[in-house]
């Protein structure tokens, strides 16, 4: 009784330890395995020395594809696929697309940019002229140019009244002058004459004879408005016993300026 | 040590031949390098188990080889041949890690 329950209790210790040595196998099968050392193979020193040699073989020929892999670099192309060379075509076309509508809209802008750098330079020339002309024409600016200089000399049986000086100067006027100075006085479109109780005054400025008119123009029509019979000239010859010469000269040159009008009330319409 | 000499040789004849690839065989050079490349590591590995053979060594490689440039050609004539690439290099790279791995747990544990 008591030697069948021993061997009860022997017979299942050895199958616990079988279990045991079971569940605490540490060997999972993910873990690499080392093994014994394989018996060495038969084979003398040429054999090993081949086998040695096509090792290096095989390696320099890996080395090799891969460096020459690294230094391939112009095709991929290759080795994609149809669709996926479609859809780089179809991508690069949307591409093309992009960057020509973007071109278009640059040249534009530039075309536009410069007209309006054209047009800028044409308003900007345009402006310089007006600056000249409207200079001369208020007598901002000195001007030259061949014209006449006519002198008056002091009348001998009266003085010379402000009429005359101012028939004179319509006169010319008339004959198409361009710029006239009486005296040192700049004659522009708001000068006025007055006599004063000694002399003539023209601008506020007091004229002493002999006056002298310089004015640029055509000298002969300028010559022919003064000199016309029964004209300006022959009314201060013989009503005021003047002496007038009328010179003609290739430049005049009238160095008189004013001073730019500073108007109160009128505006230029933008 | 063989293989180390032979991978400087064929790197350095590759860096200043530089040859022109066949246009036949420029889709299956990267895939050859690689396939290549694991039968190295492979062999790396059983280096270090102390179970190396010259012998599997360079059957490994050439299989290796034939094997990945077969599957892209095979591929390729189905018309997979990308996807098929893809699943080559796939599969050689974790076989790459896994050896990797390996022989860094032989180098570090002793």
């Amino acid at each position: 009784m008591g030697d069948k329950k021993n061997r009860n209790i022997l017979s299942s210790m050895h199958i616990q330890h079988a279990q045991d040595r079971e569940n605490d196998r540490t060997d999972t099968g993910s873990f690499p395995i080392v093994r014994q050392r394989p018996k060495k193979m038969g084979g003398g020193l040429v054999s090993r020395l081949m086998t040695s040699l096509l090792i290096v073989l095989l390696c320099a020929l890996l080395g090799f594809g891969y460096a020459i892999q690294l230094n391939n670099k112009t095709s991929t192309y290759e080795t994609m696929s149809e669709e996926e060379l479609t859809r780089l075509i179809s991508e690069t076309s949307t591409q093309v697309q992009n960057l020509q509508q973007r071109k278009t809209e640059l040249t534009g802008q530039l075309n536009s940019l410069k007209a309006a750098a054209n047009k800028q330079q044409e308003a900007q020339r345009i402006a310089k002229e007006n600056e000249d002309t409207s200079g001369i024409l208020s007598g901002r600016l000195p001007a030259v140019g061949k014209g006449v200089i006519i002198t008056i000399s002091q009348g001998s049986k009266e003085r010379i009244d402000a009429a005359t000086m101012f028939q004179l100067l319509e006169e010319l006027r008339n004959a198409g002058v361009e710029v006239m100075a009486l005296n040192h006085v700049r004659v522009v479109t708001s000068t006025y004459i007055t006599e004063t109780r000694k002399s003539l005054e023209c601008d506020g400025q007091i004229l002493k004879p002999p006056y002298r008119v310089k004015a640029i123009g055509d000298p002969q029509n300028l010559q022919n408005a003064v000199n016309i019979a029964g004209g300006v000239g022959s009314r201060f010859k013989v009503k005021f016993g003047a002496k007038v010469t009328v010179t003609p000269s290739e430049s005049v040159d009238i160095s008189e300026t004013r001073d730019a009008e500073q108007y109160q009330y009128a505006k230029t319409v933008e | 040590m063989a293989a180390v000499l032979g991978l400087i040789i064929g790197v350095i004849i590759g860096i200043f031949v530089k040859p022109d690839i066949p246009i036949v065989l420029q889709p299956y050079l990267p895939i050859m390098v690689v396939a290549a490349l694991d039968a190295l590591l492979g062999a790396a590995r059983a280096y270090f188990e102390r179970s190396f053979s010259d012998k599997v060594f360079v059957i490994s490689f050439i299989s290796n080889v034939l094997t990945a440039t077969l599957l892209v050609l095979l591929g390729n004539q189905l018309g997979v041949g990308s996807q098929l690439q893809t699943a080559v290099i796939v599969v050689l790279g974790i076989r790459i890690f896994s050896n990797v791995s390996a022989i860094r747990r032989f180098i570090f544990k002793g």
